[in-house]
């Protein structure tokens, strides 16, 4: 069982990695920051089924940490990174 | 806090007890109900009542049990049939996209109950909630032929029961946005 | 028994994490893309959580897991609203099927 719970978080893995394939080509940064989304959901899956595979319970906890800090990326990401303020609608910059 | 006949000081003391109970309630699930834990509990138990305290002094919403309950069930099988649409667009060959930006006069006015609405359309199938203007949310739709408005409504119906509020409001009904038509599907 | 009902889950949750990407990679547009995002991969993470939890030595453990889970959710349906709203406001254009 060990074996297949490991076998998942591998294809999961993939899925991420096919993910990245978007960041790289963008074209926009918007489109990157979907990475930070992606490896969020997917990153938390993954702690989850290898903490139960390879009986590390405080991989929970790196998960939790995993989705909190996903959150912030993103929203740190649209506040400050890309888009400075609220102001510029319209603004083709 | 049903009740206007509570003594206020109880209810001072009341509001830092309440919230310190859930992020007590939080904290003993995060440490898997170790009695260790609260070593580190309680001072952040503390510290977090703290900091809601002061990030939203007053809570203005009541949650309606009832309501959430019935929320929580729609919601789950909205998620699903969201989940299942949007797989399915993604993995079907002819890729089945006909999106349009639309918005949304809402009927709900507070603040928290909007916020609850545009996350719950956002795991709606075939509808992404992208921002607010005034009394109408911007919402982009993957199918034109989806029919929005009354999903919409749907859902506004059962944000406003979560919290026990009436949507006597005007609205409830779709607008085009960026010269498009509400239904136009070129 | 209850081994392959968590197997069946978990498969099923890996399947929307892989429609998922597939959305990510093959839709026009970054609106299109948050909608794969959002949807696909709660879902798949829902499923995965399920599949975990018959496998859970304590009700706490599945109490922690579907917290994480909630968490994802809220904070992956405010951060896609998000970022479609900041992609709108740079006039980043919306991909128009014939158009």
């Amino acid at each position: 069982m060990k074996v297949v719970l490991i076998g998942f978080a591998s294809v999961l893995m993939l899925t991420v990695i096919a993910g990245l394939i978007r960041v790289e080509r963008g074209p926009n940064p918007a489109d990157r920051m979907l990475a930070a989304q992606l490896f969020g959901t997917t990153g938390v899956a993954i702690l989850l089924l290898l903490a139960e595979a390879m009986e590390i319970p405080a991989l929970r906890d790196v998960a939790l940490v995993f989705a909190l800090l996903a959150a912030m990326a993103a929203v740190a990401f649209v506040k400050r990174a890309w888009h400075p303020g609220p102001h510029e609608k319209g603004d083709p910059s | 806090m049903p009740t206007t006949t509570t003594p206020s000081l109880i209810r001072v003391l009341m509001r830092p007890l309440r919230r310190a109970v859930v992020f007590a309630a939080v904290w003993w699930v995060v440490a898997e109900a170790d009695p260790e834990g609260w070593v580190f509990g309680i001072p952040f138990v503390a510290l977090a009542t703290g900091a809601s305290l002061a990030l939203t002094p007053t809570r203005e919403w009541r949650i309606r049990p009832v309501g959430a309950l019935r929320y929580a069930g729609y919601f789950i099988q909205q998620s699903v049939l969201g989940g299942i649409d949007v797989s399915m667009r993604a993995i079907k060959p002819s890729l089945p996209l006909d999106p349009l930006i639309l918005r949304y006069r809402m009927r709900l006015v507070p603040e928290y109950a909007r916020v609850l609405f545009a996350d719950t359309v956002s795991l709606l199938p075939g509808t992404l909630s992208s921002g607010f203007e005034d009394d109408t949310m911007t919402l982009h739709v993957l199918d034109c032929e989806l029919d929005v408005e009354q999903s919409l409504r749907d859902v506004e119906q059962r944000v406003a029961d979560v919290f026990g509020l009436d949507l006597s409001a005007e609205g409830g009904e779709l607008a085009a946005i960026d010269g498009g038509a509400v239904g136009d599907c070129r | 028994m209850i081994g392959w009902i968590s197997i069946a889950l978990i498969a099923t949750g890996a399947f929307f994490f892989m429609a998922g990407s597939t959305g990510v990679l093959r839709f026009p547009d970054v609106y299109t893309r948050l909608h794969a995002l959002t949807k696909a991969d709660n879902l798949g993470l829902g499923f995965v959580v399920l599949g975990l939890s018959l496998r859970a030595d304590s009700w706490i453990v599945v109490l922690k897991m579907l917290l994480i889970w909630s968490l994802v959710i809220v904070a992956g349906a405010t951060a896609s609203h998000l970022v479609a709203e900041a992609a709108r406001m740079s006039n980043v254009p919306p991909w128009r099927k014939r158009s």
